[in-house]
């Protein structure tokens, strides 16, 4: 069984991206953001009888409960920040199958630092192996090396993916949900950024904050008599990797070498045809492994494709078109859900003032 | 020895906790299994590298498991075996700011994935270099590492590597 245009998301809900989150929970969140998707999709919320959330810190059935959802299919995506992208492809199986009609797939991140950052994480290797080296911030330390690894490998520069960072930051102007609004930066900006640690310099990695998104999925024939310009899933691959990374056999490639291959096939388009990308962004280097492992550019060419090519919502070929997570900000768990619903919106022709003209096939990396 | 013991605030004799409540970095801490680390340690502290052995797939395996990653060999068919010591550098970053605080009085340092001439990979701190190497971020990937080991505390051993000059190393393990 295929996507293949089966499913198709009809509303969407965003909050704005902020530093903290004072004074607000993950199902208080959540039900800003449903509430939103909810009139977006011009369903009402009796409609709703299916519900995604992250998982871990929002248990579908009491965020259910919280909203006062009666659903009857209920699960949580459980990716981390990929949990608003894999949800969707959860909730494109779901009401393809009839298990649900209309599902809401709702992710939020609280955060308030005087509670702590969740440095400590969930079992794992980290603690006893690395901690004691002195490992640079959250994810820095696994990224400043693959940025170290894909410049000796390719001949990648500092000053070719800075281009990822100001040109994203020129797209989040003017976007009232973007952290980053109001405060253009220019390349020479982040070539004068701070290391963080060699060779990630401060504006070239993500501002950890808080926030919510949400989507409504519905079967095709449901989407067809939607107000919204329905917004096919026409294919769709999940990869995994290594969470550590240390022992895979070759940190410079991304899962999306695995999954985008099975995102193509099932859609029946190519590279060739996407029209813009919507791509994770928690550092430049990352989205730039990951759009030469989606084929968009050959791998180890991507220094040279920013080089060249114009990325901001004016130019040929739009990526992150709303800021990306760089400077729209990483509401945490719904990082790359972001993604998703700007995706959704450039495509719904709601995108207001960065609203690109091509807005017919996207690819998503969320 | 304990394990799990982040601080070093529980440790009985009074030589060993003056000795410790100055070292102020994270010692290792298991949160998955003590037991199943534990040689990797014992070896640490007699300045030996230990590493599990998966021999009936001829292959090391780290860090230490349960079971073989990939072929899920049970973990008394892995075999505790010493190994060289040598790797090379896989990829490293020069950290300028460390979420460790007591780690920022040393910055700029290099935390590095080393691949062992055995196969497997760990992370580790990367000495000697010098003041304009690191500057200049001269490290390149290959550089050749031994490994050397610092007494951070009576208890714990850290792993950590020295920039050596050797031949080609051995070829890893191959698959029989």
């Amino acid at each position: 069984m295929s996507f293949r245009g089966e499913a198709a998301i009809i509303g969407i809900g965003e909050l704005p991206t902020q530093r903290t989150t004072l004074g607000r929970s993950m199902p208080g969140l959540l039900g800003d953001a449903a509430r939103l998707a909810i009139h977006d999709a011009h369903i009402k919320i009796e409609d709703v009888d299916g519900i995604i959330t992250e998982g871990g810190d929002t248990y579908p059935a009491f965020v259910a409960e919280y909203l006062g959802l009666r659903v009857r299919f209920a699960t949580g995506s459980s990716m981390m920040g990929a949990s608003g992208a894999t949800g969707v492809a959860l909730a494109s199986m779901a009401v393809m199958n009839g298990l649900a009609n209309y599902v809401l797939v709702c992710i939020a991140q609280a955060r308030n630092p005087a509670l702590g950052g969740g440095a400590e994480g969930f079992p794992g290797h980290g603690s006893e192996f690395d901690f004691p080296y002195g490992p640079a911030a959250g994810a820095n330390n696994g990224y400043g090396q693959i940025y170290q690894r894909h410049m000796e490998l390719y001949g990648t520069t500092q000053e070719q993916l800075a281009h990822v960072a100001s040109n994203q930051r020129f797209n989040a102007q003017g976007n009232p949900n973007a952290v980053f609004d109001g405060q253009p930066i220019t390349h020479q900006d982040v070539m004068d950024s701070r290391y963080v640690n060699y060779p990630l310099r401060l504006l070239e990695v993500v501002m950890p904050c808080g926030g919510a998104a949400a989507v409504i999925v519905t079967t095709a024939e449901r989407a067809a008599a939607s107000l919204n310009k329905p917004v096919y899933v026409l294919g769709g691959g999940i990869g995994l990797d290594d969470f550590g990374g240390m022992q895979k056999p070759e940190i410079t490639v991304s899962p999306v070498a695995r999954s985008a291959p099975i995102a193509f096939n099932m859609s029946g388009y190519s590279p060739r045809d996407i029209e813009f990308a919507e791509f994770y962004d928690c550092y430049t280097i990352l989205e730039s492994m990951c759009l030469e492992d989606a084929g968009l550019v050959p791998k180890g060419e991507i220094g040279p494709f920013f080089e060249s090519t114009d990325t901001t919502y004016k130019g040929e070929f739009p990526i992150n078109t709303d800021g990306g997570q760089l400077s729209a900000g990483q509401p945490g768990l719904a990082g790359g859900f972001r993604h998703v619903v700007e995706a959704a919106r450039q495509i719904m022709g709601k995108a207001g003032v960065r609203q690109i003209e091509r807005n017919d096939l996207g690819l998503v990396n969320g | 020895m304990t394990y799990g013991d982040g601080g070093g605030a529980k440790k009985a004799g009074k030589k060993a906790s003056a000795e410790e409540s100055s070292y102020n970095k994270p010692l290792p801490r298991a949160t998955l299994n003590p037991e199943v680390s534990k040689p990797f340690w014992d070896g640490t502290k007699k300045h030996e590298l230990w590493i599990q052995y998966d021999r009936r797939n001829n292959k090391f395996v780290f860090p230490p498991r349960e079971v073989s990653p990939g072929d899920l060999t049970p973990m008394d068919e892995l075999e505790w075996t010493k190994v060289s010591g040598k790797g090379r550098v896989y990829s490293y970053t020069m950290v300028y700011q460390s979420v460790i605080p007591a780690f920022n009085e040393d910055v700029p340092y290099v935390n590095a994935t080393i691949q062992l001439d055995e196969g497997v990979r760990m992370t580790g701190n990367v000495l000697g270099l010098t003041e304009k190497q690191k500057t200049n971020h001269e490290l390149r990937s290959n550089q050749r590492v031994e490994a050397v080991f610092d007494d951070v505390t009576p208890d714990w051993t850290l792993v950590k590597w020295q920039i050596i000059d050797d031949e080609e190393p051995p070829a890893p393990p191959s698959k029989e």
